[in-house]
């Protein structure tokens, strides 16, 4: 909110206090200030008095002026299409060296002509432009005869020496919307004595015509008072500034009193036309459906939900936002009908915003108003009226449903305040800021109750509102940080939460970079999903096309990652995320795993030392990593995949553990490639954490290291091409009796010197006995029948031995 | 009769001018070989008398002494000189770049939130998770803000359904953690997790973000414990000197309610463009644990207190790495991740 540091002096007494010094503490308190403006400045301005101006010789537009500012006589090149009216009037001179927003003024020469000053727009006083109307926009300002020439106090002839604090109110401190309340709590705040209008009661008051009838459980209270004669005209200026101050047009003295008191009370005001109001007779109910038309001129579509203020049947006002156009106040306007009322703020809410009607008043509807600011703004309208529109024939307000404005007492005591806060104030230093907050504190022993003011009632219900106000005033410096003393705890970590930091760190440590994706994706990620836990959950209203669901699979977005780094010229790089996955009627979420290997992982070029993005890559790392996680190599086991669309149909497998499927993994199909543009050097995969974590992780146990050296056997064979690695190794599994440690493959070779349609194979084998050194006569029985099996089970033709 | 001292200092001459180990060797065959020099001598003694047989016998051995000596000695220097020369045939250029490890980085919003992870734990947290779809009553109405409740227009909700939300604040896992352990106080946990805002992304809003939030609930919890706490905290994360300090603020879930400052650890306070010369950088916010939720969690909040805060993973890493624009978190640049490589 806005607040005028010379409006606010109206009620507080800041003498002494700066607007940054009163702007601190406010903050300190609470009330965070985040601007201070000053309405205009100028720091050389002079009220001078045009006394010629003539056509520039070199110039179509500008002029050659001479100015009296008091002491002389200055000529100023001046470019105002109006400039020529001024002459023999009063104008803003801005001498050389005078500051303006805008820069410095000096005097120099314009095409050859001398001009020693400027005559000021408001606007580059640095005056909102909103405020002024087109003439001030387009020429220099010209003053009224009674502007005291040679007057250096021109901001405060103009009314613009105000400064205005930019407030932003916290929701439940709303109160200080109310100018009236913001100066309570200045007061307290700088403990300066605040002196507020003293409740009004006109001298006579006619016996009430207005019949108000609520039919609806959104409006608590309706204040309707019925002031027969009013005459328009202008505002005073004070109300113009009061109202300038908070950016808020002037239109005519009863308008503009009814925005002045909402700006002081914090209660919105809607004066009625009276004569368009019959019998003076208001209904506030729901359930019409009609497109009506507001005071904006603009027509709005009124559902059943939204609170609507009737007369005889008839629309005058959407409750709390906007009121009628046929019924609003103008020059023709005699009579008017005051309303003051409560609605329900999350009624004007949904209505504002469906509307998209954000006024003054519905602002504070939504933020709630306190109950004793209808009554305030009653007869603070009615005394302003009196006074400044001729209020005549005023009738006694009309009450329909009722305030609850019961005073509320919250009892506390000192050991309260200290044990929450943990601090040791004494009695006196709680009680000093109650005091200064017109809580009213009343100490009986170790209790302090207090009574809470009418405006602070939607916020302060408990005594730790309370324990919040005092450390406020006192200052939350006076908190010493300590740690808490209680009983040992031991911090833990959850499983999900050890198990990624594992998968973080051997990710990391095989060189691939951890990235972080956004949970929302679009149709194509949508579709693309691996190992889908079933539909996508939708949002309501997306912000866009690209963010509609949260994600069954990470694999789509971290292709998009690998997409907008290959746009990037980077080439070589190896991804990997961790996060959640969602899907329509899944109990909760699961956690996934997403890897990437682009190109090649490089560790030395010069050297060719490279790992590269090809199947058998993406499958030590996924297997490596089953393995770190404590899941044996036994367990593991693979499968082709053909019908992921995502996967090279020759070139991806399924992963699983103990025969559940954990992850897919492989090369990114030809077609997938083009589409999230990778280039032909992708292979992915993607892992269901929460699956492989249902799997029990084998336990760390210590093997003694063999006392006997063991002994290795190679066996090279050509076999046809079909032949896979892993029969071969199993042959020597069967076969090789527990002396058997391992059977890898150490070599594969197609090609030259190779018959087409076969491939050279070759095994190694490690034998070793636990008690005994093993003699070769033991072993060549063994891999004798391990190469006769070869030959017979795959036909292979065994090379050497 | 022989020159002995001529024939021994011809024969050392001749060991001294060998330039190799081949040569040398070839010298010691024709000098002590079965058919060389000495061998040829000692087959002239069967010719002589007793007598000059025991003086030749000793010169001759004296010089086959002398000559095995020498070409031990010559042996081992040539030896010495040809490894010189071999390792000097090994010198190679120092400048080529080396083969380092590879060597991966963890995200800086994951490196964060891990370091204080760590942090809380030591001192005896336990770390919490909950859905990132979360119902309006975990998310909103257990935190102390029911339907209406004007600080829901603080935050911007992507709905699912009536009931279903994706949850804006972390608070929704302190509210779970609540009531699944109001029996079993104390409560001393911290919540890190993913959170999601209707909010259109720039360089300081993001729709989604990273929060870690902690909570502590036990008897004789007070302000002044959490504001140690925090101090505690910043200082790990920001250096020793962080002064904290608190701000009134709101929450509808904490009461009293507090935004909480780290002294600009660019600046040491003093001001500086990052602090925007006010010498404090806001942090995060904080406050004691407002009666109502813990009632609503089944705990007397007559008889406990607790205290909770809230942090930014996104602003920390941006205030501690320098970063300016939040979507390059999301943006997944490699260059960008390459710069997170090094150890703090």
């Amino acid at each position: 909110m806005k607040c005028s540091y010379n409006w606010l002096k109206s009620y507080v007494d800041l003498e002494g206090i700066s607007p940054e010094e009163c702007a601190e503490r406010l903050t300190a308190s609470g009330l965070e200030v985040e601007g201070i403006e000053k309405q205009a400045s100028g720091s050389d301005l002079v009220i001078g008095k045009m006394l010629s101006c003539e056509k520039h010789p070199d110039s179509d537009h500008l002029m050659v002026c001479r100015v009296d500012d008091g002491t002389s006589v200055r000529q100023i090149v001046c470019g105002a299409p109006n400039a020529r009216e001024a002459v023999g009037r009063k104008v803003i001179v801005a001498l050389p060296g005078c500051e303006l927003p805008g820069g410095t003024i000096r005097s120099s020469k314009i095409r050859g002509q001398l001009s020693d000053g400027m005559i000021c727009a408001l606007f580059e006083l640095g005056v909102d432009r909103k405020l002024l109307t087109e003439k001030q926009l387009s020429g220099i300002e010209i003053l009224g005869d009674d502007a005291p020439l040679g007057s250096r106090d021109v901001l405060s002839y103009l009314g613009l020496d105000d400064t205005i604090l930019e407030i932003t109110l916290t929701p439940n401190r709303a109160d200080c919307l109310a100018m009236w309340s913001l100066a309570m709590q200045t007061g307290a705040v700088l403990n300066r004595k605040v002196t507020l209008p003293e409740e009004y009661r006109a001298e006579k008051e006619l016996p009430a015509t207005a019949e108000v009838s609520i039919q609806t459980d959104k409006c608590a209270w309706y204040l309707a008072k019925v002031i027969r004669h009013v005459q328009i005209g202008p505002s005073p200026e004070w109300i113009v500034r009061a109202l300038r101050s908070n950016g808020i047009k002037t239109i005519n003295n009863v308008v503009d009193i009814s925005n002045l008191v909402m700006l002081e009370t914090g209660q919105p005001l809607h004066f009625y036309d009276l004569k368009k109001i019959r019998d003076s007779s208001i209904t506030v109910r729901q359930g019409l459906q009609e497109t009506y038309e507001a005071l904006d001129g603009q027509e709005y579509a009124i559902q059943p939900e939204d609170i609507m203020i009737t007369n005889e049947g008839r629309t005058v006002g959407i409750a709390g936002i906007m009121g009628g156009e046929d019924s609003k106040i103008d020059e023709t306007t005699d009579g008017i009908l005051i309303e003051a009322a409560s609605f329900d703020h999350v009624a004007i809410r949904n209505t504002s915003l469906r509307l998209n009607l954000q006024t003054e008043a519905a602002q504070r509807f939504i933020k709630m108003i306190e109950p004793s600011a209808g009554r305030k703004a009653v007869w603070r309208s009615t005394e302003l009226l009196a006074e400044y529109a001729g209020a005549e024939g005023i009738e006694e307000t009309v009450t329909a449903g009722s305030a609850d404005l019961t005073p509320r007492k919250i009892t506390l005591t000192q050991e309260k305040v200290n044990q929450v806060l943990g601090t040791s104030f004494t009695r006196e230093e709680i009680l000093e800021p109650l005091e200064r907050l017109h809580f009213q504190p009343e100490a009986d022993g170790d209790r302090i109750t207090v009574t809470v003011p009418a405006y602070r009632m939607n916020d302060v219900a408990l005594p730790e509102d309370v324990i919040e106000e005092i450390i406020q005033i006192r200052g939350y410096d006076n908190i010493i940080g300590t740690l808490p003393r209680m009983a040992q705890t031991i911090g833990t970590l959850e499983e999900e939460n050890k198990l990624s930091r594992s998968v973080r760190d051997y990710l990391v440590g095989a060189g691939y970079h951890d990235i972080l994706t956004y949970s929302l994706v679009g149709e194509k990620e949508a579709q693309d999903a691996v190992m889908p836990l079933g539909k996508p959950v939708a949002v309501l209203h997306p912000l866009s096309e690209e963010r509609k669901y949260y994600r069954t699979s990470l694999l789509p977005s971290m292709l998009d990652a690998v997409s907008y780094n290959r746009s990037h010229f980077l080439e070589d790089f190896g991804l990997f995320e961790i996060g959640s996955v969602y899907a329509q009627g899944a109990e909760d979420h699961h956690a996934r795993l997403s890897i990437a290997l682009s190109g090649r992982l490089v560790q030395s070029e010069w050297k060719k030392k490279e790992l590269p993005a090809d199947f058998y890559t993406i499958k030590g790392v996924v297997e490596g990593l089953l393995e770190h996680l404590g899941y044996a190599h036994e367990r593991i086991s693979l499968e082709p995949v053909s019908d992921a669309s995502l996967f090279h149909p020759f070139q991806a497998a399924s992963v699983s553990l103990d025969g559940h499927v954990c992850a897919m993994m492989g090369k990114v199909h030809p077609a997938a490639a083009r589409r999230y543009g990778l280039g032909n050097e992708t292979v992915c995969a993607e892992m269901d954490l929460t699956e492989v974590m249902r799997r029990e992780r084998g336990k760390m146990r210590f093997t003694p290291i063999p006392r006997f050296p063991s002994i290795r056997y190679d066996l090279s064979m050509m076999v046809d091409e079909s032949v896979s690695a892993r029969s071969v190794q199993k042959i020597c599994e069967q076969n090789g009796t527990k002396l058997l440690q391992s059977a890898e493959i150490f070599d594969v070779y197609e090609g030259k010197g190779v018959a087409a349609g076969k491939k050279s194979l070759a095994v190694r084998m490690v034998f070793q006995a636990e008690d005994h050194t093993l003699k070769d006569e033991e072993i060549r029985p063994i891999v004798d029948r391990i190469a006769d099996r070869l030959s017979r089970e795959i036909l292979a033709q065994i090379r050497a031995n | 009769m022989e020159n002995w001292e001529k024939i021994k200092e011809e024969l050392l001459a001749q060991i001294s001018a060998v330039q190799s180990e081949r040569d040398l060797e070839a010298l010691r065959v024709q000098l002590l070989g079965r058919k060389g020099l000495i061998a040829g001598y000692m087959r002239r003694m069967k010719d002589l008398s007793p007598q000059e047989k025991k003086e030749f016998g000793k010169s001759i051995n004296e010089v086959k002494k002398e000559v095995e000596q020498r070409l031990l000695e010559a042996g081992m220097i040539l030896k010495r000189r040809e490894e010189e020369e071999s390792i000097q045939r090994e010198s190679i250029d120092l400048t080529l770049e080396g083969v380092k490890p590879l060597r991966g980085t963890i995200h800086p919003v994951n490196q964060v939130i891990r370091e204080i992870e760590d942090i809380f734990v030591s001192m005896g947290y336990s770390v919490m998770s909950g859905p990132e779809i979360e119902t309006n009553e975990y998310n909103f109405v257990r935190a102390n803000t029911p339907e209406g409740h004007p600080a829901r227009a603080m935050q911007d909700t992507f709905y699912i359904d009536v009931d279903h939300l994706l949850r804006t604040q972390t608070t929704a896992i302190q509210m779970r953690s609540l009531e699944k352990l109001h029996d079993r106080l104390p409560i001393k946990i911290i919540c890190p997790g993913k959170v999601y805002r209707r909010d259109d992304d720039d360089a300081t809003h993001a729709h989604q973000f990273t929060q870690m939030e902690g909570l502590v609930v036990d008897e004789n919890i007070t302000m002044a414990d959490l504001k140690g706490t925090l101090e505690l905290m910043c200082r790990r994360m920001f250096g020793n000197q962080r002064q904290v300090r608190f701000r009134p603020s709101y929450f509808p879930f904490t009461e009293p309610s507090v935004e909480v400052d780290i002294s600009c650890p660019f600046c040491g306070g003093k001001g500086c463009s990052v602090c925007k010369h006010s010498g404090w950088i806001e942090i995060l916010g904080a406050g004691m644990v407002h009666p109502n939720v813990l009632n609503m969690a089944g705990i007397d909040a007559g008889k406990y207190t607790g205290f909770a805060f809230g942090v930014g993973i996104e602003r920390v890493a941006m205030l501690r790495y320098g970063i300016d624009d939040i979507r390059d978190f999301f943006q997944d640049d490699v260059r960008f991740l390459k710069e997170f490589e090094s150890a703090e």
